[in-house]
C-alpha cells in the first residue's frame, strides 16, 4: 500500500467518523418529566436520542401510572396529569428519533469512556457511544437516622407512595407517617383517600413558628393549593398532624412496630405495623460522572438530579439541559425564559426549607447509619475526629456498601457538616449487575 | 387464579404487571433480611436507589425487587450474607 492510499484510506475513515459522530444519539437516562422533557427538545430539533429508563414504562416517580389491571386511587393534581399528557403527546410526534429503552439500567462509564447499560430483560450488558448525555434520575429521599430505621416495615414516604401508585392499594394495618417536608402531608392524605388513613403525621419542623418564611410561601399559587387540598382530606379523615414531633426509635414487637415519639419534651409510644420516613430530598448524584466542561462527550445533570426544584420546574430544567447540549453540539437552540421560573421554584424550596427548618434529635450509638454494611453511630464516633473523607470510607466502610453512600453520605455530611467527597472518577457499575449479563456484554448492535 | 413465584419455598401469587416488591409486600411478606446476616433487608425506597430490597434470583442473579417485574415460576431468596464481617 503507497503512502498515498493509506492517507486516502484515514482520510475515508475519518468522513466515516463524521457521519457517524452526527448520527450517534444522545443519550438521556432517566424517563421521568426531566428525562423525558429532555428527549423531546432534542427530538424536535432532529438529534437521534437513546433515552434509559430503568422501570418497564415512563413516569418517574411523580408521573408514576398504575400497573396494568391496578385500580387507579387518585389521579394526582391536575396539572400533574396536564404535563404528563402534554408532554407523551410531544414524545409520541418524535418518537422515530426516540430510541426507548426501558427495562434498562445505566451502569455507568467505564475506563474506556464508553457507556454501560443492563438490559435487565435480555439478561446483557450492552455499550453504546453517544454524542452527550443528560442524566436525570431524580432525587433520593434523605433520612435523619434513629435507632431501627433500618428493619422491616420502615419504609421511605416516597417509596410508599410509589407503591402506592403502582398498586392502588395502601399497605394494611397501621401506618405512621414521620420526618419533615411537605411530602409527609401528600402521602399521608393519598393513603386516606386510598382507604388507610396514617394513625398520626409527626413533623418536626414547627413551621408556625416561622411566619416570614410562610407568607414567603403563601405567593406560591399550584403547589400551595395542592397542601391544601391535603390538609383537607387529612382533617375530614380525622389524622392528627403533629409539628415539633419525631420519632426516637423503634423495634419489632410479634408483628409489628413499636414506635417511640417525642412530641415536645414529652415522649410516647404508638404501635403500628407500618413506618414511613422521609426528612426531605438530595439530587440521586451517586457515581454519576461528570467530565470537565469541554470535554469530548458532555455530561449534563437535569432535574431533581441537578437541584430539588420539584416536578414542575424538572420539566423545564429537562428543556435548559437539552438546549445546553443543542448549543454544544453547534445546533440553534431556542432560547426560552426558563431561567425566571427556575429561580420561582428555587425561591419556593428555599421558604420550604425555612419554614420546617429543624434540628433531629442525634443518633444514640447503636443507631444505624450505613444499612449496607451494618454501620453504626458508634463505627463512626470511633473514627479519629479529623479523618479525611478518604478514612472514612476505608476505615469506616461508609459508602463503601451496596448503595454506594446514597443514604448514608447525607447523613455523615450533616453530622460532620460537610460532605463526604465520593470515588473520583465514579466506579461502575452503579447498580448491581450479574455476571451473565456482563459475559454476554455487546456492543451496540447496530454498530458494524 | 393469578400466576405465582416463589419466596425460599412459599408460593407468592402476583397480579399482572406488578413489581416482586409489591407482591411480596401485599403477601405480608416485609422481612427481606439474608439468613444469619448483620443487616436487614426490606422494601425501602422503591426506586432501585437504597439496595435494601435486593434478592436473588435463581439462576439469574440480583436484582432490586421494586424494580423487577414478577414472572410466573420465579425462584427468589434473600442474598446469602457475604462479605459483611470486616473485622
Amino acid at each position: 500500500m503507497t503512502d498515498l492510499a493509506k492517507t486516502d484510506l484515514a482520510k475515508t475513515d475519518l468522513a466515516k467518523t463524521d457521519l457517524a459522530m452526527t448520527e450517534l444519539p444522545v443519550l438521556v437516562v432517566g424517563g421521568g418529566p426531566a428525562g423525558v422533557a429532555a428527549a423531546v427538545a432534542l427530538a424536535e430539533a432532529g438529534l437521534r436520542v437513546l433515552l434509559i429508563e430503568q422501570r418497564d414504562r415512563l413516569g418517574g416517580a411523580i408521573h408514576r401510572q398504575p400497573a396494568v389491571g391496578a385500580p387507579q386511587i387518585w389521579r394526582g393534581p391536575a396539572r400533574h396529569r396536564r404535563n404528563w399528557a402534554e408532554l407523551a403527546s410531544r414524545l409520541e410526534h418524535v418518537a422515530e428519533r426516540i430510541e426507548l429503552r426501558t427495562s434498562t439500567v445505566f451502569l455507568g462509564i467505564d475506563g474506556a469512556g464508553r457507556f454501560l447499560f443492563d438490559d435487565r430483560m435480555a439478561g446483557r450488558v450492552f455499550a453504546r457511544p453517544v454524542r452527550a448525555a443528560i442524566v436525570a434520575v431524580g432525587a433520593v429521599e434523605k433520612i435523619a437516622p434513629f435507632e431501627g430505621w433500618e428493619l422491616p416495615g420502615v419504609m421511605s414516604a416516597g417509596g410508599a407512595q410509589v407503591l402506592l401508585k403502582e398498586t392502588g392499594r395502601p399497605p394494611e394495618g397501621p401506618i405512621v407517617v414521620a420526618g419533615s417536608g411537605p411530602l409527609l402531608l401528600a402521602v399521608a392524605a393519598q393513603l386516606a383517600r386510598a382507604g388507610n388513613p396514617p394513625l398520626a403525621v409527626l413533623e418536626r419542623g414547627r413551621p408556625w413558628h416561622k411566619p416570614k418564611a410562610l407568607a414567603r410561601l403563601m405567593t406560591a399559587g399550584a403547589p400551595l393549593a395542592e397542601a391544601a387540598s391535603y390538609a383537607a382530606v387529612l382533617a375530614l379523615k380525622r389524622v392528627p398532624c403533629h409539628v415539633g414531633s419525631e420519632v426516637l426509635g423503634v423495634s419489632e414487637t410479634g408483628q409489628g412496630l413499636t414506635i417511640r415519639v417525642r412530641a415536645g419534651s414529652a415522649e410516647s409510644l404508638l404501635q403500628a405495623r407500618h413506618l414511613l420516613i422521609h426528612d426531605g430530598l438530595e439530587p440521586n448524584r451517586a457515581g454519576i460522572p461528570l467530565p470537565a466542561p469541554g470535554a469530548e462527550v458532555p455530561v449534563l445533570l437535569a432535574g431533581d438530579g441537578r437541584e430539588i426544584l420539584g416536578a414542575d420546574a424538572a420539566i423545564l430544567d429537562g428543556q435548559r439541559a437539552a438546549s445546553a447540549v443543542l448549543s454544544r453540539l453547534g445546533h440553534a437552540a431556542s432560547a426560552a425564559p426558563l431561567e425566571a421560573a427556575l429561580s420561582k421554584a428555587r425561591n419556593f424550596q428555599l421558604a420550604l426549607a425555612e419554614a420546617l427548618r429543624s434540628k433531629a434529635t442525634p443518633p444514640t450509638p447503636q443507631t444505624m447509619l450505613c444499612r449496607c454494611e451494618g454501620r453504626r453511630y458508634a463505627d463512626f464516633a470511633a473514627l479519629p475526629a479529623d479523618a479525611s473523607a478518604r478514612e472514612i470510607r476505608l476505615m469506616g466502610r461508609f459508602g463503601l456498601g451496596a448503595c454506594q453512600g446514597r443514604f448514608c453520605g447525607p447523613m455523615l455530611a450533616e453530622l460532620r457538616g460537610e460532605a463526604l467527597p465520593t470515588a473520583n472518577p465514579p466506579r461502575w457499575p452503579l447498580r448491581p449487575v450479574s455476571v451473565a449479563a456482563l459475559a454476554n456484554f455487546s456492543t451496540d448492535e447496530t454498530e458494524s | 387464579m393469578n400466576p405465582c413465584f416463589y419466596w425460599i419455598d412459599r408460593p407468592v401469587s402476583f397480579r399482572p404487571g406488578e413489581t416482586v416488591a409489591a407482591a411480596l409486600l401485599r403477601a405480608g411478606i416485609a422481612d427481606l433480611s439474608p439468613e444469619g446476616g448483620v443487616v436487614r433487608g426490606r422494601v425501602f425506597c422503591c426506586i432501585g436507589a437504597c439496595q435494601a430490597c435486593v434478592v436473588a434470583i435463581a439462576g439469574e442473579g440480583a436484582v432490586e425487587a421494586c424494580l423487577t417485574p414478577a414472572r410466573s415460576g420465579m425462584r427468589l431468596s434473600p442474598q446469602p450474607s457475604l462479605g459483611l464481617r470486616h473485622d
